[in-house]
């Protein structure tokens, strides 16, 4: 009988023995074994099964290398948007010029010295929130607003990142930053208004300059083609003129070399189609392909000899 | 009967002899430091302090000695939000943490006994030191590191718009001198400050809303100042554009003046060619211009009085020729 106790108590040592003997390493994870509360000296890198001494004689932590961890600040993880008074505080930042800006941010960092990470800091989380917000107030607490909200982004997580990885350093976190990632920046809800304000007039000056660019490139081209056609014109003109010149002599100085070899008849033979014409009732061309009739002036024809007659005409008649 | 009280007693044996073993060893962990006391008066140790690398399995004597652990690793202090007024009268709250660490774990025990007491009295002391520094000097001290010049386009700044002034000492600086005036009160209590930060500094309420309407009001100058820009140059493009029209168009005047006075010039000298070459030219060319004259320009309207005496109603009176 006491020998069956003393035989299965024996047994379940033995299996408890055996079974805190192995640990398995998972890959990602680095084993810190200490036995006796000792550390052995490095950590344990290469997974699979591994062997230690029983009994919590050693003792296994395992800390996972690949992982990578964020730490937010200033809103919430799962909604992304700040929900309570402590993410507006943790946000609200005081500018180098003084001003004051709600900026959000994530860190994301892996643990890459197991030992450091476990053994030399206490609460390593808690550290590193605190080192993030410091660390971040100093570098946008040497910007202006102006630069935090535009231009100043990159610049300021490239500082972020290597000012909190020196401070981790310095601190022996044992944790390797990856990223820092400026989420929202943006001016006090307040105060947000008159910074839309702004950029709303910066594109209003730009559409105002764009709208009066429009109109002289609707204008000036216009009116170069119509100073072209004035020109154009004066040309015609020109030619016109000279042509009309030209032709004009050409045909007197033929009329005047015909009228040359008979001077007295042509003479009075122009002067008399003239004065038919001009007395005649005659059609004229209306430029409409037909004919106007317009009748010749008055005629009055008196005898030399019958002087003394014009009196008698009525001629203020046919006067305007 | 015998046998099976001799069995008992060996069990006891064990027994006890095992509480006494188990009571006389202990294990120093990597994160302890450890000491031993013995009616209240340290024994062994400090083992495992820092800067040793001591942990491990140790003895001690059993029963009548107490074994005392204190952590070894560097150790968070994080400050309450403190209401200062800056030098320069600001209105502000500073929230502060730091790093530090038990040195000389025996002073610890004796003046503080456990990490509560040490952490009330780091406020105590972290606390006056950095209202003492702060309330010494102008809130940008406390805001501002490094001494640089802002970077923003041109277009973007306004004149009067806040800027980034000098300081003298700023924030680093400052929490050097808090800390440094921290630790020559802390020794005391075996107490070591690594580092001492300001976490947060952030405007008093009363004072957040004048500092949102300062930056309200710096906007809607900016704001203004796009918008008469943006006038002022558009009346200058449409200025542009009405002297360019001008030029334009009288270029185009002043070029058609000049063809057509070319044009009549010349005309002119064709016609005097043509006409003027000798006096019965001249006359002859009066006489036909006459002639032509005459056919446009009367008309019905006109009445003619002609004497029969004339070149043409000669032959109405008699039809011999006239004599030479």
């Amino acid at each position: 009988m006491n020998k069956l106790i003393l035989g299965g108590v024996g047994v379940v040592l033995v299996g408890m023995g055996l079974m805190s003997s192995f640990y398995k390493v998972n890959p990602g994870e680095h084993a810190i074994v200490l036995t006796m509360g000792r550390y052995i000296g490095k950590p344990i890198t290469e997974e699979g099964l591994k062997f230690n001494w029983p009994f919590g004689i050693d003792r296994v932590t395992k800390v996972n290398i690949a992982e990578v961890r964020p730490a937010v600040f200033g809103f919430d993880k799962a909604t992304g948007r700040p929900r309570t008074t402590a993410h507006r505080e943790t946000s609200q930042i005081v500018t180098g010029d003084l001003n004051i800006a709600s900026v959000e941010w994530s860190t994301q960092y892996r643990v890459d010295k197991a030992y450091e990470y476990l053994f030399k800091v206490r609460s390593a989380v808690e550290t590193f929130r605190d080192m993030n917000e410091a660390v971040m107030r100093e570098v946008v607490g040497d910007r202006t607003i102006n630069e935090v909200l535009t231009v100043g982004r990159t610049e300021i997580q490239q500082e972020v990142k290597e000012k909190l990885q020196a401070l981790a350093d310095q601190y022996e976190l044992g944790i390797r930053l990856t990223q820092v990632i400026l989420k929202d920046v943006n001016p006090p809800v307040s105060v947000k208004q008159s910074w839309n304000d702004v950029n709303q007039a910066q594109q209003e000056k730009s559409s105002m300059i764009n709208k009066a660019e429009a109109e002289k490139n609707m204008i000036i081209p216009k009116a170069k083609g119509e100073a072209e056609r004035t020109i154009e014109d004066a040309r015609g003109y020109a030619i016109e003129r000279e042509n009309n010149a030209q032709g004009d002599a050409d045909l007197f100085k033929q009329v005047f070399s015909a009228y040359q070899k008979a001077p007295e008849v042509t003479r009075k033979r122009i002067y008399l189609e003239t004065i038919g014409k001009v007395l005649a009732t005659q059609q004229r061309d209306d430029g409409k392909g037909g004919f106007v009739v317009e009748q010749g002036p008055r005629k009055i024809i008196m005898d030399e000899d019958a002087k003394g007659m014009l009196p008698l005409l009525n001629l203020n008649q046919g006067a305007k | 009967m015998l046998k099976q009280f001799t069995s008992t007693f060996i069990g006891i044996g064990i027994f006890i002899a095992a509480i006494t073993f188990f009571s006389a060893v202990y294990i120093v962990d990597e994160t302890k430091q450890v000491f031993v006391t013995q009616f209240g008066d340290i024994i062994s140790g400090p083992h495992n302090g820092p800067g040793k690398d001591e942990a491990g399995l140790y003895f001690r004597i059993p029963f009548i000695t107490k074994v005392h652990e204190f952590e070894k690793r560097y150790l968070e202090w994080d400050g309450d939000p403190n209401e200062v007024t800056t030098k320069d009268k600001r209105f502000i709250y500073i929230d502060t943490y730091a790093r530090w660490r038990i040195v000389d774990a025996e002073m610890f025990y004796k003046n503080l006994q456990d990490e509560n007491s040490a952490k009330l009295r780091l406020n105590d002391i972290l606390d006056g030191a950095a209202r003492n520094v702060v309330a010494a000097n102008d809130l940008k001290e406390v805001i501002r590191s490094h001494q640089r010049e802002s970077i923003v386009a041109d277009d973007q700044v306004l004149d009067g718009e806040s800027q980034l002034v000098t300081f003298e000492q700023g924030r680093s600086k400052l929490a050097q001198l808090v800390m440094e005036d921290a630790n020559k009160n802390v020794p005391q209590f075996g107490i070591k400050l690594l580092d001492f930060r300001f976490k947060r500094i952030n405007y008093h309420e009363d004072v957040q809303k004048t500092i949102f309407e300062r930056m309200i009001s710096e906007r809607s100058r900016i704001s203004s100042r796009f918008r008469s820009e943006g006038a002022g140059e558009a009346a200058k493009i449409l200025g542009t554009q009405q002297r360019e029209l001008k030029e334009i168009t009288s270029k185009a005047y002043l070029e058609k003046q000049q063809i057509m006075g070319e044009a009549d010039a010349k005309a002119v000298a064709i016609y005097a060619e043509a006409f003027d070459q000798s006096t019965e030219a001249r006359e002859f060319y009066e006489f036909l211009k006459t002639m032509e004259t005459m056919e446009t320009t009367l008309s019905k309207e006109d009445t003619l009085i002609f004497s029969t005496d004339s070149d043409f109603f000669r032959y109405l009176k008699r039809s011999a020729p006239t004599k030479e």
